[in-house]
């Protein structure tokens, strides 16, 4: 593997992207097709009394209106079952009964000609509602000292708590126990959710904006009590997800609903007020973190006691505890996890779920540990490495966290900090100094692809899974043109298809880890396929035992005897030879544990005159096994590092007193822009991680968004001196904060 | 004189009938396109929903992330907030647009094609754009920061901005040896 | 964003004739064709002014710049005589919305600019400046970007335009044409406070258009500076700003025009803080004082009681900045 694997190349779906011929799926205009508009409630809590639907329905270009009244009844709950891949956002059916939940519940879909007739009567649909008192626009801050008082259901951690994690505590020389909160984030990929359905006959075609064509197949499939074979779920490109498109949302029903009623296609382009009130946001969290250690610095105990808001209408636990029991060589452990219901829409996961919530607690916390010890930063992460997964006390498959701390220390000049709060200066400004450890579990999952040799000469690779940016076409043409030789130009790759061979969602890093694996057995397959007939009385290689034929270059040889494929197909006077195959993780989790980890530093510049705080930038190193494109995943971790930027600085999606969600659009919900944006240093490792797959890759879409707000918050607190344990570190935090 | 002027540009308007279509040329691309809309249409679903030039996209519908990016007379402006009777009579370009006829790439194509400049897509289309707008207008200095600036308009979700940065400074060289 | 009719006359007199109580004019259409998508302006007959000419900058023979209504923000930022003359108007113009914005929106335009309060821009909620009478959601919701100067009990949006602050502070009239003729309205009689009816924002008749704006002539050696104070760095609304122009004779201060933006009801004239800082001596010490003077007599709510501090920074920086050119001024 050296040539095309762990390589920079151009994307291959470049062309297509620049020139604006990608199709994402509100580009898809199909005959005949209508147009969807959906009403969201104005009120987050109450019962829907009735709907004034006279006026829209009078309108030009209406055509229907869809709501509680005249829904279809004979819908079914998807089992909402991972394994079973028919995983919903919201469990809750569309218009299924009249109690309203959330601000922005769907209470109507407006079904008209035009874009602009289905909003000209959306905005005349009235609801009329009967709003509760009671209204729990947030949870109350988490009661460190019971956590049982709390509203919600208990998680327990998994059995990773280990020890005697309070005891320990009590015991220890140096303690630290704070509170950490994160306000509720939205994912605001640029590409509005959307969703296009057309019947023909008893099969549906949606084109969907989603991270997981066959599972919201498969959820369509309980949802309309239909065979999976009859739904197809097209998703040729994705405007990104971030976790928001991973599960079908009520819109998509919505719209498929209303195309088999009208028997037109109908396609819906969620507005953009309405992907944050009812499409996913990563739930505000509240976090308790103690920690217990000796003089010198090691860990005596860690207890991470976390709670994440949820909705009504369906449980998320964001688990925000988990990386905790990994990250460091510590005896006694206890993590725990709680949920409470709120009135907002359903949270879901967000780019490194857990992760980097989570981190940004414990890493906080270790910085403050390090002010309490007066050690550095980096030298008390150092003295608790843990050499070996302390959570499943297996190896770790591949750990290179030390050469992360040490290279980007080197990288960012650590050595330069002085380590005196607001010692350094520039002109106006303060300079921070603040770095963080980051993590990301890896995975690998069950994967089926397929590869056809053309008699072209082309090669066409094929899987169920989807590229959401993250460059999965480019990487699996590499991966295809790496193993038969055909140019990397030669190679088609068809994702975002559910009809196609069943692949992984695109999320949680695990989608490279799952698929090359799969996309090398059903090249094999492809390869025998064509040994097979190769091999048989009167071709090319009947005199050849089938087992020591190899596909080489394009061809297959045994010994000094080249035949390219092209050839042999002609010979055959077939068009193609095509195979299926799957691949899946053995029991290498039994022997090993597989983390990536990074570590990032940060400079932050304080204007305490005009309280003004910018990042001024940001180095990372990270070990995330192999890249198989480099240029693709350092952008994936440049990514993560500018959400991170958000996560710490600006984002909050606020719901006031009455559950309204008030900012629900792209100029009140803050995200980084150009302007914001330091230069970023990456640096990838490359340790192959082989224990995981054959090509040694552990993913890589999360990690760069863990940790980030950690170092942004610890540095600030270096040029500040004030501790700012709650997100985002806004200005007004700043200004009041001692 | 006055009345006269005004009913001429009002377009086939009846009294009774409230949707009020109005025929209009739109040139895009260098193409003209004859279209009957209602007046509320805006260029954006003008050119998506019509004229399927799905190139530039809709990311919030309200000018507040440029991936609706289009450039008029050859300046970069919101589509989603232009009415498309607005634009009669100017020149547009879309992304669809800015290669050659013979598909050669755009420099600015092929710099963000070079810098992998993006990642889901969704954005590019308005960042290209709006980078051509700026490499073009001599109002606007060519420094990184000056650049950043004046991009702003253009959120990346993805956070792929360092590469947008750095594909835009290379398509200013290209051009400017050229 | 419901049916409309388009008209598009050709002067100015056509213009007047088409406008009525349900009509609406457009220019660059960033701010209306937004809030008809929204619902939140729902006119039946919206009157183009794209040609109506109105593109003009020019210098007027006593010495003030007049501008016509439809110069873009991109062009009035760029204009040499602005860039020379009026530094802080174009450094304003630069600090808001986005390049493509800005090659949308007129003059006018940003005049007639409407509040970002987001229960304004939701017709779903109650809001004394949309439906009077309804109440205002943001008194008791969040309020964090409103305002704490010029309120009222019924209404506390903030006036979010960042070139009117720069225009408060160096003067300016504006021209209107109706059927009654031409009116100047000076620049701060424009808009209006909210008092008892916050849907009454500008002193602008229903069939009035705005045709100019004359900025005063510019204060003969002036220096000037406008800082925005903002979450990130750029392409957001500021939580404050602020316009200063000062002269000076040596280090006393001899005039000064402080004007705030993301804190008050309209564009804000810091007079009491411009008085007390004429005829003193140009310290920091002085600008903080007159800083905390601009801000007597804000009134904080639960989310907004930050932005007296910030505001008082914004002034206090804007004046050290501004004084400090004038000194690397003498230094050349």
């Amino acid at each position: 593997m050296s040539e095309t694997l762990n390589t920079q190349k151009p994307r291959i779906d470049g062309a297509l992207k620049l020139s604006g011929g990608a199709d994402y799926t509100a580009d898809i205009n199909l005959d005949g097709q209508l147009y969807g508009y959906p009403v969201g409630s104005a009120i987050a809590s109450g019962e829907l009394e009735g709907l004034e639907l006279e006026e829209a329905l009078g309108m030009p270009g209406v055509v229907d209106i869809f709501h509680h009244d005249n829904f279809d009844s004979t819908l079914k709950h998807s089992p909402n079952s991972f394994a079973e891949k028919n995983t919903v956002s919201e469990p809750r059916l569309p218009f299924e009964d009249t109690t309203i939940h959330y601000h922005g519940q769907y209470i109507a879909l407006v079904v008209a000609d035009t874009f602009e007739h289905a909003r000209a009567a959306a905005q005349n649909v009235k609801g009329k509602y009967r709003a509760n008192d009671q209204v729990t626009s947030q949870l109350d801050e988490l009661d460190a000292d019971n956590v049982a008082g709390l509203p919600g259901v208990l998680q327990e951690g998994d059995g990773q708590s280990r020890g005697e994690a309070d005891a320990a505590y009590e015991n220890a020389e140096v303690t630290l126990d704070h509170h950490y909160s994160i306000a509720t984030e939205t994912h605001a990929a640029m590409e509005l959710h959307a969703s296009t359905a057309t019947w023909s006959g008893d099969h549906l075609t949606v084109y969907e904006s989603t991270q997981g064509v066959v599972f919201q197949r498969h959820a369509l499939s309980h949802v309309f009590s239909m065979p999976p074979e009859q739904i197809n779920v097209i998703s040729h490109f994705i405007g990104s997800g971030f976790g928001g498109k991973l599960f079908m949302w009520p819109h998509a029903i919505m719209t498929a609903v209303a195309s088999r009623r009208l028997k037109r296609p109908v396609k819906t382009v969620v507005p953009r007020q309405s992907v944050f009130t009812s499409a996913g946001s990563r739930p505000r969290s509240m976090q308790r973190v103690r920690l217990g250690a000796r003089a010198d610095g090691t860990l005596t105990s860690i207890r991470h006691d976390g709670s994440n808001e949820t909705a009504f209408v369906g449980m998320h636990n964001d688990t925000v505890i988990s990386a905790t029991p990994s990250m460091y060589a510590c005896e006694n452990v206890a993590v725990t996890n709680r949920v409470g219901e709120v009135n907002h829409g359903m949270p879901c996961p967000m780019r490194a779920p857990g992760e980097a919530p989570g981190l940004f607690a414990l890493e906080t916390a270790m910085d403050e540990l390090a002010w309490q010890l007066e050690m550095d930063p980096v030298e008390l992460r150092k003295k608790n490495f843990a050499e070996r997964d302390p959570a499943s006390d297996l190896p770790w498959s591949s750990n290179h966290l030390i050469e992360c701390w040490d290279n980007a220390a080197k990288r960012f000049g650590w050595e330069n900090r002085t380590a005196e709060i607001g010692a350094m200066r520039e002109g106006d400004e303060i300079i921070g100094y603040g770095m963080a450890s980051q993590s990301w579990e890896a995975m690998r999952l069950q994967c089926s692809a397929r590869v056809t040799f053309l008699a072209d000469g082309r090669l066409q690779v094929s899987c169920g899974t989807q590229d959401i940016g993250t460059g999965t076409y480019t990487i699996v043409a590499q991966t295809a043109s790496e193993l038969s030789g055909v140019p990397i130009e030669d190679i088609d790759v068809r994702l975002g298809d559910s009809s196609l061979p069943s692949g992984p969602l695109s999320g949680g890093s695990f989608a490279t880890a799952t698929v090359l694996p799969a996309v090398k057995a059903a090249l094999d397959a492809a390869t025998q396929a064509l040994i097979d007939k190769v091999t048989q009385d009167g071709q090319a290689f009947s005199d050849v035992d089938s087992e020591s034929i190899e596909l080489n270059d394009r061809a297959l040889t045994y010994g000094d005897r080249s035949i390219p494929v092209t050839t042999l197909l002609e010979e055959l006077g077939i068009g193609q030879v095509t195979a299926e195959a799957s691949a899946e993780p053995g029991d290498e989790k039994n022997d090993y544990s597989f983390r990536s980890f990074g570590a990032v530093f940060v400079e932050v510049r304080w204007d305490p005159g005009i309280s003004r705080l910018k990042v001024e930038r940001i180095v990372s190193t990270i070990d995330i096994g192999r890249a198989i494109n480099p240029m693709t995943a350092r952008n994936q971790v440049e990514g993560g590092l500018v959400m991170g930027l958000g996560m710490a600085l600006f984002e909050q999606t606020e719901y006031d007193k009455s559950g309204y969600l008030y900012n629900a659009n792209l100029a009140d919900y803050i995200v980084p822009v150009h302007a914001d944006i330091p230069p970023i240093d990456v640096e990838l490792l490359d340790y192959p991680d082989y224990h995981l797959n054959a090509f040694g890759a552990r993913g890589v879409g999360e990690i760069g968004l863990t940790g980030i707000a950690a170092a942004i918050s610890n540095a600030v607190y270096h040029a500040t001196g004030k501790r700012i344990r709650d997100l985002p570190i806004s200005i007004e935090r700043l200004l009041m904060a001692n | 004189m006055a009345d006269a002027t005004l009913d001429a540009t009002v377009g086939h308007v009846d009294p009774n009938d409230t949707s009020s279509l109005q025929t209009m040329e739109l040139t895009v691309n260098g193409q003209t396109h004859t279209l009957t809309l209602e007046p509320n249409v805006v260029l954006l679903d003008a050119l998506r929903e019509r004229l399927n030039l799905t190139g530039a996209k809709k990311g919030c519908d309200h000018g507040q992330c440029g991936a609706c990016t289009v450039l008029i007379d050859g300046r970069a402006m919101n589509s989603c907030l232009l009415l498309a009777a607005l634009a009669e009579g100017q020149e547009i370009t879309t992304i669809e647009g800015l290669a050659d006829e013979d598909g050669t790439l755009h420099p600015i194509q092929q710099a963000f094609l070079e810098h992998d400049a993006y990642q889901c897509g969704y954005c590019t289309a308005g960042q290209m754009m709006m980078a051509t707008s700026i490499l073009n207008d001599k109002d606007i200095a060519k420094d990184p920061a000056s650049i950043k600036e004046a991009m702003s308009g253009n959120i990346c979700r993805c956070g792929a901005y360092k590469n947008i940065l750095d594909a835009v400074q290379s398509a200013h060289r290209t051009i400017e040896g050229a | 964003m419901q049916s409309f009719e388009l008209i598009r006359p050709e002067s100015v007199k056509d213009a007047i004739g088409a406008q009525s109580e349900r009509s609406a004019y457009i220019g660059g259409g960033t701010t209306l064709v937004d809030l008809m998508k929204l619902g939140v302006m729902q006119p039946d007959h919206v009157v183009d002014t794209n040609r109506l000419g109105l593109d003009e900058i020019e210098v007027l023979d006593d010495g003030r710049l007049k501008i016509g209504a439809r110069v873009s923000n991109s062009r009035l930022a760029t204009d040499a005589r602005v860039e020379r003359d009026y530094p802080v108007l174009s450094q304003a113009l630069l600090s808001g919305a986005s390049t493509g914005l800005r090659n949308m929106a007129t003059t006018a335009g940003n005049v007639m600019q409407r509040t970002r309060c987001p229960y304004f821009r939701d017709p779903a909620k109650p809001c004394n400046k949309r439906e009077p009478g309804t109440g205002c959601s943001a008194m008791d919701g969040i309020n964090r970007n409103h305002a704490v100067l010029g309120t009222s009990e019924h209404c506390i949006a903030t006036h979010p335009s960042d070139m009117c602050v720069a225009m408060a502070a160096i003067g300016a009239t504006v021209v209107v044409e109706g059927r009654k003729g031409t009116r100047e309205i000076p620049f701060e009689d424009f808009h209006l406070l909210p008092g008892d009816h916050p849907e009454r924002e500008h002193d602008l008749r229903s069939d009035e258009l705005i045709t100019h704006v004359v900025l005063d002539a510019p204060l003969e050696g002036a220096v000037s500076t406008y800082l925005k104070l903002r979450d990130r760095a750029s392409y957001e609304f500021a939580l404050a700003s602020c316009a200063a122009i000062v002269t000076l004779e040596g280090t006393k201060v001899t005039a000064a025009r402080i004007a705030l933006g993301g804190v008050a009801t309209k564009p804000w004239r810091a007079v009491d803080a411009e008085a007390a800082l004429v005829g003193e001596d140009a310290t920091a010490k002085m600008f903080e004082q007159v800083a905390l003077l601009a801000f007597q007599r804000a009134i904080p709510l639960e989310h907004n009681a930050f932005k007296v501090e910030l505001g008082q920074q914004a002034i206090a920086r804007a004046l050290r900045d501004a004084v400090q050119q004038a000194s690397q001024g003498e230094h050349q």
